[in-house]
């Protein structure tokens, strides 16, 4: 048990959960726009600023817990990093211009939007490249520094992780956005998904599936269990903070995978975590800023829940979402 | 390539980006103020021109906010792909933790925003909304202070007994107090300084877009519209540009205090003494300064009513291998006359408003030249950047690490390095194209506006 670790990684299972709401929406946007756009689009259009926020937030704790991984960190992954970011900003741009754009010419909401959607899902893929090379050590060389995308490609595993992540997403974009036009599709996706995604692990290497890797698969199947089980169970696991928290869960229970060694047992985390007084400062202040962040987010909550009022129309402009 | 050139790209790419980065934090920065002031006085006045006002500058806001995260971030991750020793120094003295608390400030300013702009509807007093703008202000103001205390960190580092790099650029830190670096010597002078300037800079930005569009406009009702919040800028214009100029006198003294190396490259004294002429332009040859003109002793009065002392430091004092490149001076130079222009036109308007009575915000002349000022306005905040940083050359953390010894030399940035490059020349020409087009582009909703104001961009047709 390492403390620094476990917080850095639950902010990372927020980020991520956050992250992966958008990209299920994002592929729901990509086929099937019309079907979909009313169910995405009042979730998506404010939680996109929420999550790049969170993003900062896990880039900066990273850096504070892991002061030591900095130097190959940026030998490995900065040329990746560095495109990822491209991409990252024609998501925000897209996406911040699609909220206000008047048709004009060939440009319109549509196009804006469907711009975003695919920036959200080729990040989110290089992201799963990046990560998926730190758990298993596909395509790294530490001594030389380097990352290699065929090396990751080759590795048994990658391509199938990939490819079992996609489709636990789109099984489970129709549960997140209750759209039940497409219930048909969830279970076979996500046990299809669930499967790929362990034979993946089991690839890159049989000790990154332990027994307990159970809980994060049962409880991603329960949840499309209970979506196609009836409508009442479907409301519930389709609420927003219901399944926002249940797989936030979900991917902090996947924390075996990179505890307690990265890259495939070549990096023990527990040598390169901040320690002394900045170890400290970073549980105080984390704790303050739980606290913080707890607060807005609440606020945040209570506004989004409360009702509209008739009588005053929102100075600000914006739509509500 | 070779090692050194490696190290002038990763120098390059930077420079390019926070260049570029800064000008939406700018513009964020002056639109909120802008937003506060237009809301209060929308609702106070009840006046429907205000509100719509406010619409529109929300909607840009929005798209600058978007952008301007991206672009932050984009920093936050080169900072430690180009300098990872750098930002291994960061993380391991208190540092990081005030990028930490920046990240809280940026969580309030995206919460506030997201509930001032998607759940306006759900309050029932105005003043309450109000409020909110005044929590995504505070949010954007703090993210400011933080990323500058980290930047006064580079210029007067504290918090550590020692901070040496090893030839593999491995970094060892002993004695460090996480806290130290929230006060460090140069913090406060130099959040005093770079708040008021870059609020500024945003504030003359968005005058030029209403300053533009009222050049544009052919009917009485959108004049007025955008008169309304020229007014405010303008007013905002005054305040600030007094403040930049008070607190930019105090940067001079603790330069003097606290990097005197610095303060004799950005004055270009080539020697200590007590009667130090203000050398104006001009450069050094040998330990001869030729080109320019100096008032005799001014320098060494104005050190006198500051410090209390004339004397002044001198480049001969350090070793030539130390200094800073000396075209500083010349930035330095520029960016002080231009904001004493600024000052002027500021102040002709004062004068032409409250001591001749006029109207000065009608004349076409006035809002002419306001495009200019504000594209000066930009030159010398770039400008007090450039004179910053580069005076601090050969250090990224003064007298602590060098920038050689911080930078990575990889070459495999250099193609993704070159593409950042080429996409921030086509997204913020883009970015500044789409705001004057979603500014401009709710008018018309906004003539369609009732007499109350009620919001145009509530109607659906306003969207695509």
């Amino acid at each position: 048990m390492n403390g620094v670790f476990e917080i850095n990684f639950a902010i990372f299972s927020l980020f991520i959960a956050l992250y992966i709401t958008e990209i299920m929406g994002s592929v729901l946007l990509l086929l099937f726009w019309k079907a979909s756009r009313a169910a995405v689009l009042p979730y998506v259009i404010p939680v996109w600023e929420l999550t790049g926020t969170f993003g900062a937030l896990w880039v900066v704790t990273a850096d504070f817990a892991y002061p030591s991984l900095l130097l190959p960190a940026a030998a490995l992954f900065a040329p990746v990093a560095v495109i990822g970011l491209i991409v990252f900003v024609i998501r925000n741009s897209s996406i911040s211009y699609a909220e206000f754009i008047l048709k004009r010419g060939w440009l319109d909401e549509e196009k804006l939007y469907k711009a975003y959607a695919l920036a959200t899902v080729v990040v989110g893929l290089a992201v799963l490249m990046a990560l998926s090379a730190l758990f298993s050590g596909a395509g790294v060389d530490l001594a030389a520094g380097s990352f290699s995308f065929i090396g990751w490609v080759s590795t048994p595993g990658s391509l199938l992780f990939l490819l079992g992540t996609v489709l636990i997403a789109v099984g489970a974009a129709p549960i997140f956005y209750g759209v039940t036009t497409f219930r048909t599709i969830v279970l076979p996706c996500m046990i299809a998904g669930m499967g790929v995604s362990v034979l993946a692990y089991y690839l890159y290497s049989p000790s990154l599936v332990p027994g307990w890797m159970l809980v994060p698969v049962l409880l991603t199947l329960l949840a499309g269990l209970l979506f196609v089980l009836s409508g009442t169970t479907a409301r519930i696991v389709s609420h927003k903070v219901v399944f926002l928290t249940v797989l936030s869960l979900i991917v902090f229970s996947l924390q075996f995978a990179a505890y307690p060694t990265l890259a495939d047992g070549a990096i023990p985390i527990d040598t390169v975590t901040t320690s002394g007084p900045m170890a400290s400062a970073y549980v105080v202040i984390t704790a303050i800023g739980a606290l913080l962040i707890g607060a807005m987010i609440a606020f945040l909550l209570l506004m989004a829940r409360r009702p509209v009022r008739g009588t005053r129309e929102g100075i600000a402009g914006g739509r509500s979402a | 390539m070779s090692g050194i050139s490696m190290e002038v790209f990763d120098r390059g790419l930077f420079a390019f980006t926070i260049a570029s980065h800064i000008i939406l934090v700018s513009m964020s920065l002056g639109l909120i103020v802008l937003m506060v002031f237009t809301e209060f006085l929308a609702i106070r006045r009840k006046d429907s021109h205000l509100k719509a006002l406010l619409e529109r500058l929300t909607k840009v806001f929005v798209i600058s906010f978007g952008v301007g995260t991206a672009s932050g971030i984009v920093m936050a991750v080169e900072l430690v792909m180009l300098f990872p020793t750098f930002m291994t120094a960061v993380s391991l003295t208190g540092v990081i933790a005030i990028f930490y608390f920046e990240v809280f400030a940026f969580m309030l300013e995206t919460v506030a925003l997201i509930v001032y702009v998607y759940y306006a509807d759900r309050f029932r007093s105005p003043y309450a909304h109000w409020a909110v703008s005044i929590l995504v202000l505070a949010g954007v103001l703090l993210s400011a202070v933080f990323i500058v205390m980290v930047n006064a960190w580079m210029n007067t580092p504290n918090g550590f007994t020692s901070l040496t790099v090893g030839p593999n650029g491995g970094v060892a830190v002993t004695g460090v107090n996480p806290w130290a670096p929230f006060a460090s010597a140069s913090a406060f002078p130099e959040i005093a300084h770079v708040l008021p300037t870059v609020t500024l800079t945003g504030v003359m930005l968005v005058g030029s877009l209403l300053a533009a569009s009222y050049l544009r406009a052919r009917d009485a009702e959108e004049r007025t519209t955008l008169i309304g919040g020229l007014k405010i800028a303008a007013l905002l214009g005054i305040v600030l540009i007094v403040v930049a100029g008070a607190s930019g006198a105090n940067e001079v003294t603790t330069l003097f205090h606290d990097q005197p190396l610095k303060y004799a490259a950005v004055e270009l004294d080539p020697n200590p003494g007590p009667n130090q002429p203000e050398t104006l332009f001009g450069s050094l040859s040998g330990m001869t300064i030729v080109g320019g003109f100096g008032i005799p002793g001014l320098q060494s009065a104005l050190l006198q009513m500051e410090t209390g002392s004339a004397w002044a430091p001198g480049l001969s004092q350090y070793p030539a291998a130390d200094w800073p490149p000396l075209w500083i001076h010349i930035t330095f130079d520029i960016m002080v006359l231009g904001g004493l222009l600024i000052g002027l036109y500021f102040f002709l308007y004062f004068v032409s408003l409250v001591v001749l009575r006029r109207k000065p915000f009608q004349s076409r002349l006035f809002l002419y030249s306001w495009i200019p000022m504000s594209a000066l306005t930009l030159v010398v905040m770039e400008l007090g950047w450039v004179t910053d940083e580069v005076g601090r050359q050969p250090w990224i953390i003064y007298q602590t690490m060098t920038v050689s010894q911080a930078a990575n030399y990889s070459s495999g940035l250099l193609v993704p390095g070159i593409s950042i490059i080429v996409f921030y020349l086509l997204l913020f020409p883009l970015t500044f194209y789409f705001f004057g087009r979603i500014f401009n582009g709710a008018r018309g909703a906004n003539a369609r506006s009732g007499p109350d104001g009620e919001s145009a961009a509530a109607d659906p047709g306003v969207h695509a």
